[in-house]
């Protein structure tokens, strides 16, 4: 397996559209790395940069230490799996994983070995004599994964690869490929929209906006200290609940307003706004639906942080709840204890949680208080 | 006399289309170059009768007569009137690779014709299965686009046509499919995959004569038509088109102070006279932008 090296890499096309700009990672050997963001946010262009699918406008590219901006695709040893199973619907799923093989020439029982390997870790074997139309959505996703293993390459390049299941199968593959990741020791980029995807399967998340990296970090880092408010209001589902609220600050104590309500900021998150020169200024308040609280003790312990709204909306998901309501205009979710008793049209008093508060400034959009 | 190496080329390509083997004896070197000559006419004689990939770049390329389309499709056992689609696209070398991946995509039984037109394009052109309509034809698309970027690791861009029910629209729809690709290298070259009826303002712009585009640019520019802009000028400009001309959010994701960005949008109304935060001058200015591109690249070739 590989380390790769993206140095200050750009996609710029020939029509002017600056799809990548100065994008800079070190991969290490075995990583699992997911690029994550909206859509045409340039994460399946750097993808293809790295497979040779794309010329690299700018910047440079090694793998295990090697330039590869002018390699040819065919010489990068990478493999890549794309949402499409791209699967020869005449083959079966042995000549359909050893097809890519026979065409470079491989001996036959080299392939055969090499088939047989992939189908066991893959779970494939009693399938192999099988056309991809008796095989399920998952199990042609699972051959297709299949061809790029038999490759044995130094790096694995996932486009989307669970799109195209369904919700069910999506979290039954996100299992299977996290196990492939640990049983292959591979290095992976894997590429998605769905955040809970790259929540689940990465070691390290980049997520991208408008062709630019926002934040590179760890799942866990990536949700308790985003950088900025596209990363905060990205990552998490139901998304962090945003509020504009004013800064006062009075010798030590720290408030931000949101409209009548006055909440008292923790003595963890004061010095950044002091520092920062926050008085009087209006910031974005964030926190996370699991952070506002409906219970009585919690709401008794934290005088300072009420808010009180309406339930518009009740969602019981089993082990969950969520309550939608409005606070000064701007939509919140809370998620809560089932046993709640608060209903729809309920008038409602909440807390938050303030040590998990996150504040941004409004013009810059980046976080202060993390 | 020994033979030449063309000659012996010849005889081979002769062996290999007709399975005849032939040999030719020639007392001088003016024999042999009509031997040549009269083997290749044998060939190409051969190729047009009975062989379906030259027959149908012959349709495509508008080289067979309408008249002549019922039979020699009836010759060559391909049905003139069932409904298909052409795809067309391109790579830097169709090699052996990319053949292969195609036949065992397409395998005869399916009907599907695969035509090299050119050493970096090839035409498929599939029947359309019952159920099948438009809307099918942006997911085959893909999946030949995906298939050979992930078994040949090859660059791709690929465009297609309508559906049509007879051969003799075939010539249309490699109009249509050519001019896909072309307007889609030129001006979508972030994309790969062209539609034929997705091109947008590029197909207007690219079916206009170089002069009236000259004459167009010289109304907007002066007699001063630049060359191209600079990259940073026409990031700043994308970005901007991108957020529909808010200068807030384009600063912002340019990471710049919104002054910097007034500042550039004035240089830009400086210099060409129109200022890109109205609408009007916008429009014009993409459309000159996306004119100076189809002038560069025609100049290019």
């Amino acid at each position: 397996m590989a380390s790769l090296s993206l140095e200050g890499i750009q996609k710029i096309y020939p029509n002017g559209f600056h799809a990548v700009k100065d994008f800079n990672l070190e991969i290490e050997d075995k990583e699992f790395i997911i690029f994550v963001g909206p859509s045409g946010c340039g994460k399946s262009t750097t993808l293809r940069m790295v497979a040779g699918l794309e010329d690299i406008s700018g910047g440079t590219l090694k793998i295990d230490g090697k330039v590869m901006n002018d390699v040819e695709p065919k010489d990068r040893d990478i493999a890549m799996v794309f949402q499409n199973y791209a699967l020869y619907p005449h083959m079966t799923v042995y000549d359909n994983m050893a097809f890519g093989l026979k065409l470079r020439k491989v001996p036959k029982d080299e392939i055969d070995k090499k088939v047989r390997e992939a189908a066991r870790i893959l779970d494939l074997e009693k399938l192999l004599d099988r056309k991809p139309k008796a095989l399920s959505g998952g199990q042609r996703q699972r051959v297709a994964m299949g061809r790029a293993i038999v490759r044995n390459p130094k790096v694995f390049l996932m486009d989307e690869p669970l799109s195209n299941l369904d919700a069910k199968l999506r979290v039954q593959m996100r299992i299977e490929i996290s196990k492939l990741h640990e049983n292959l020791g591979a290095t992976i980029i894997y590429v998605t929209h769905d955040q809970t995807e790259a929540m689940t399967l990465g070691t390290r998340i980049v997520v991208m906006k408008d062709g630019v990296v926002q934040q590179v970090d760890t799942p866990q880092n990536l949700y308790n200290t985003p950088c900025n408010l596209f990363v905060a209001g990205f990552i998490g589902s139901p998304q962090m609940n945003f509020m504009d609220a004013v800064c006062k600050v009075n010798g030590q104590d720290v408030t931000l307003t949101v409209g009548d309500h006055v909440l008292k900021v923790p003595a963890s998150k004061k010095k950044a706004l002091i520092d920062g020169g926050y008085d009087g200024k209006t910031v974005v308040l964030g926190i996370r639906p699991e952070d506002v609280h409906d219970s009585e003790a919690f709401i008794s312990n934290s005088p300072d942080s009420v808010i009180t709204s309406t339930i518009k909306v009740y969602e019981l998901l089993g082990a969950e709840v969520f309550l939608y309501f409005d606070v000064e205009g701007t939509q919140m979710t809370a998620r809560v204890n089932p046993r709640t008793t608060l209903r729809t049209g309920d008038k409602a008093v909440f807390a938050l949680d303030m040590e998990k508060i996150h504040v941004f400034d409004k013009e810059t959009e980046l976080t202060i208080t993390n | 006399m020994e033979h030449t190496q063309e000659l012996a080329k010849a005889l081979a390509e002769l062996k290999r289309i007709t399975g005849i083997t032939m040999d030719v004896t020639a007392d001088s070197p003016e024999e042999a170059e009509q031997a040549l000559t009269q083997i290749r006419c044998l060939c190409t004689a051969y190729r047009e009768k009975y062989n379906k990939a030259d027959f149908l770049q012959g349709l495509m390329t508008g080289g067979i007569p309408a008249y002549d389309i019922a039979e020699r499709a009836a010759r060559l056992h391909i049905n003139p009137d069932e409904q298909r689609i052409l795809f067309l696209f391109e790579t830097k070398e169709i090699d052996e690779t990319v053949m292969e991946i195609l036949k065992s995509l397409f395998p005869a039984q399916t009907k599907t014709y695969l035509v090299p037109v050119t050493e970096r394009t090839v035409a498929v052109l599939r029947p359309v299965r019952s159920g099948e309509s438009e809307k099918d034809s942006r997911r085959i698309a893909r999946m030949i686009v995906d298939t050979l970027n992930t078994e040949a690791l090859v660059q791709i861009r690929l465009s297609y046509s309508f559906l049509f029910d007879s051969l003799t629209d075939l010539p249309e729809a490699f109009r249509e499919t050519s001019l896909a690709l072309r307007v889609g290298r030129l001006f979508y070259s972030e994309q790969t995959v062209f539609p034929y009826n997705e091109l947008g303002i590029g197909r207007l712009i690219y079916q206009l004569p170089v002069s009236l585009c000259e004459s167009f640019l010289k109304e907007i520019f002066g007699a001063d038509i630049p060359n191209s802009f600079d990259e940073e000028t026409l990031g700043t400009v994308n970005r901007f088109f991108q957020n529909n001309l808010n200068i807030a959010e384009t600063s912002r994701q340019l990471h710049m102070h919104r002054n910097t960005l007034i500042y550039r949008l004035d240089q830009i109304e400086k210099h060409t006279g129109l200022d890109i935060r109205l609408f009007e001058d916008a429009m014009t200015f993409r459309i000159a932008i996306m004119v100076l591109n189809y002038l560069q690249s025609e100049r290019n070739n």
